[in-house]
């Protein structure tokens, strides 16, 4: 759909974390992804955009198999994590999710207190040794998730006690937890004031320093603001993907520039 | 995107629905007003039909149950004669067990002629055999085991408490009259005045029947001696059949197709077969017990273990049908959570899905528990409705003992002619309805406790 040539010759300074080819997802008889291929880089923010139901959250869930859990989505093509295939049938899809780590839309702690949420992932692999190891995991989690200081008196309330935008901080520190080298974002600012959002964005900012992160937005605006690569999905495709600045300021496909000046969405 | 100015929006003057001024209630809002107001004339009326019938229901069954849990009793000096009772004279129990019933019956009439006659009563028409008529038939097996118990009471004069026959209590609880007993060949007036008689001088005592708790059920002529005691432990152990049975099959096939099950056909199928059998009348479970369990597997009848298989297998769709609920309403974002930070399916399932789902599938499961309890037809066709005087042994020898049920138990003495067994049946149900309120209040605790969801 869009000139590969010009993406791998715009990536080959960076390390490519994840590359699709070909990528085709079914649910049911709708062809919700239709042949997209994209290399995402280590240590980068990409973000996809796109109008509503264009499948960018589709791909997201693909890159850590969370479709698996729905029955009747079909992945075709590959998806490679440092050159593995995610889909080979030797992968399986728990130790994937434990690479790629992933935030939802809606704040979804656990309600359970705001230590066991993030101590949950290292305890089910294992990660600690001790309990002061544990806590040293937790505390750092917390502390990259911008949170520590918030919650670090009361850290066995519970997790459903907190504001919205401390949720959804709490559920990136949960992600971050685990140790994982790509998170994935699905729209984790859409149910968040604009303080959240902010503070969201600037950890976003952080994170890239450490992993390689990818969210999808509905606001082009926050693409703008903390991404450094964009993607733009139109009706299942992969219509435009290259540096943020560029799709923002000289789009190259008609339905991108359509889309950022708000004319399709 | 729709441009707005291409379509303006027309001013229609007549689709506003009140020109005139607020203070004014429109036709169409009077209306709406009234008809509301109707509907929730209709709603408390409903709710007010409800609690009187519940109301009523519970009255008439504390109106005729409460005299289960009062007996009369009568006390009277019994000279234990060592030569009826202890011919050999040795007090060795074993030799002692060979005297009959009959002969502590002889005992207990001496006695009782004779208590009636230090009191020097006068009572016109009081015929010779009706001072023993007094005595409940149990009297002397009463007496009898009492004495088997303490050997050395033999020789003594003692102070004993024997249960007076059902219509002398029925008298003093209003259920026996002078105009029925003219009628009744079982009783006479001049016994009900004799009764009177002997309670004025405080011999027949009327006090709370711890007996109806304990004892075992008794024959169509001793109303007095019957109890709930082997019923309700046969239920017991039905419950617990039940309740290690039916929970853990029930919630782990729950689990199985809700989390785990491929939604194809044969799950489908499954699903629909389980919601049918909801609905399947309980009989047919009897039959199918009675089928399987006693002809087929070869299990004694009337046992508390056959009983309870086929409670289970009438719980089974209930606590399924909850449970599947309660799993199906717990967020999903729960679960993408889960799946989020690398937990496996059993993880998601076991640390989160199932704490949060605890509290539904615990009605559920209760509520099953307590329509099992209150079963009785699928009880009658394995043979519970038997009549058990032994009470059957501890669990798990026990569970193949035969043993009754309580609602069997009221089913059973509510056939019976002599009136003291209705009497004796809603004092079951109170029994029953303290059971079922023990298990609401269970359900209640332990549904606070699961749900701190914070």
């Amino acid at each position: 759909m869009y000139d590969t040539t010009r993406t791998e010759s715009a990536v080959t300074q960076t390390d490519v974390k994840i590359s699709a080819r070909n990528v085709q997802v079914y649910y049911g008889d709708k062809h919700a992804i239709k042949d997209v291929n994209v290399e995402i880089l280590d240590k980068t923010v990409t973000a996809f955009i796109g109008p509503s139901g264009c499948g960018k959250s589709t791909f997201l869930r693909c890159i850590n198999r969370m479709n698996d859990t729905i029955d009747i989505a079909r992945i075709e093509g590959r998806i490679l994590l440092d050159g593995e295939d995610i889909y080979d049938r030797r992968v399986d899809p728990v130790q994937l999710r434990a690479k790629v780590g992933m935030v939802f839309q809606k704040p979804n702690p656990f309600p359970k207190s705001i230590y066991d949420n993030v101590a949950y992932g290292p305890r089910i692999h294992g990660l600690a040794r001790s309990k002061s190891d544990l806590d040293e995991i937790v505390e750092r989690s917390l502390r990259g998730a911008a949170l520590w200081n918030e919650v670090k008196d009361r850290l066995h309330e519970p997790g459903t006690g907190l504001s919205g935008g401390q949720q959804q901080r709490l559920c990136i520190a949960r992600a971050v937890a685990t140790a994982p080298e790509v998170l994935l974002m699905d729209e984790p600012c859409s149910a968040l004031d604009p303080i959240a959002t902010s503070q969201v964005e600037e950890l976003i900012d952080q994170l890239r320093e450490k992993f390689s992160v990818v969210i999808v937005t509905h606001s082009m605006q926050q693409a703008a603001r903390v991404s450094q690569k964009t993607a733009f999905f139109h009706l299942g495709s992969l219509v435009e993907y290259g540096d943020t600045d560029d799709i923002f300021t000289k789009p190259r496909d008609s339905r991108t520039e359509a889309y950022i000046s708000g004319r399709i969405g | 995107m729709t441009d707005l100015s291409s379509n303006p929006v027309k001013a229609v003057p007549s689709a506003r629905p009140n020109s005139g001024s607020l203070y004014q209630r429109d036709t169409r809002t009077r209306r709406r007003n009234a008809a509301e107001k109707r509907f929730r004339a209709y709603g408390l009326t409903a709710i007010l039909i409800a609690v009187l019938a519940l109301a009523f229901l519970v009255t008439t069954i504390i109106r005729d149950g409460s005299g289960a849990f009062r007996q009369t009793y009568l006390s009277i000096p019994v000279a234990l004669d060592a030569e009826i009772l202890d011919p050999q004279g040795n007090r060795d129990p074993a030799q002692m067990a060979s005297v009959l019933t009959l002969s502590y019956g002889q005992v207990l009439d001496r006695a009782l002629d004779r208590a009636v006659a230090d009191l020097n009563l006068q009572i016109p028409g009081l015929q010779d055999g009706d001072v023993d008529g007094l005595v409940s038939r149990d009297a002397s097996a009463q007496l009898r085991r009492m004495v088997l118990d303490n050997p050395e009471l033999v020789g003594q004069t003692v102070d004993v408490n024997v249960l007076v026959n059902g219509r002398i209590d029925g008298y003093f609880k209003g259920r026996v009259t002078m105009q029925s007993a003219e009628r009744d060949s079982n009783v006479s007036p001049q016994q009900l005045l004799l009764a009177e008689a002997l309670r004025d001088e405080g011999l027949l005592v009327t006090r709370f029947n711890r007996e109806f708790l304990t004892n075992a059920d008794a024959s169509d002529q001793r109303p007095e001696a019957a109890g709930v005691g082997v019923a309700m432990l046969g239920s017991l152990y039905m419950m617990l059949v039940v309740l290690f049975l039916a929970v853990p099959i029930g919630v782990a096939a729950s689990i199985y197709l809700e989390e785990f099950a491929p939604k194809n056909r044969i799950t489908d199928i499954i699903e629909v077969n389980i919601s049918n059998l909801a609905a399947v009348p309980s009989i047919v479970f009897g039959i199918l017990g009675l089928a399987v369990f006693i002809n087929f597997v070869g299990l004694p009848q009337s046992a508390p273990i056959v009983g309870g298989l086929v409670l289970t297998l009438m719980t089974l769709p209930t606590i399924i049908i909850a449970t599947r609920a309660a799993l199906k309403s717990v967020p999903p974002s729960i679960r993408d959570a889960a799946l989020g930070v690398g937990a496996s399916k059993m993880q998601t399932v076991f640390h989160h899905v199932l704490p949060l789902a605890m509290p539904g599938i615990l009605t559920g499961t209760i509520i099953g528990l307590a329509q099992a309890l209150g079963e009785t037809a699928p009880l009658l066709l394995i043979g519970m409705v038997a009549f058990v005087r032994e009470f059957p042994a501890a669990p798990p020898e026990g569970l193949f003992d035969p043993a009754s049920a309580l609602p069997v138990q009221v089913y059973n003495w509510t056939q019976r002619s002599d009136p003291a067994f209705v009497e004796r049946a809603s004092g079951a149900i109170i029994v029953l309805l303290v059971f079922l309120l023990c298990m609401n209040l269970l359900a209640i605790y332990l549904r606070r406790k699961f749900e701190r969801r914070w």
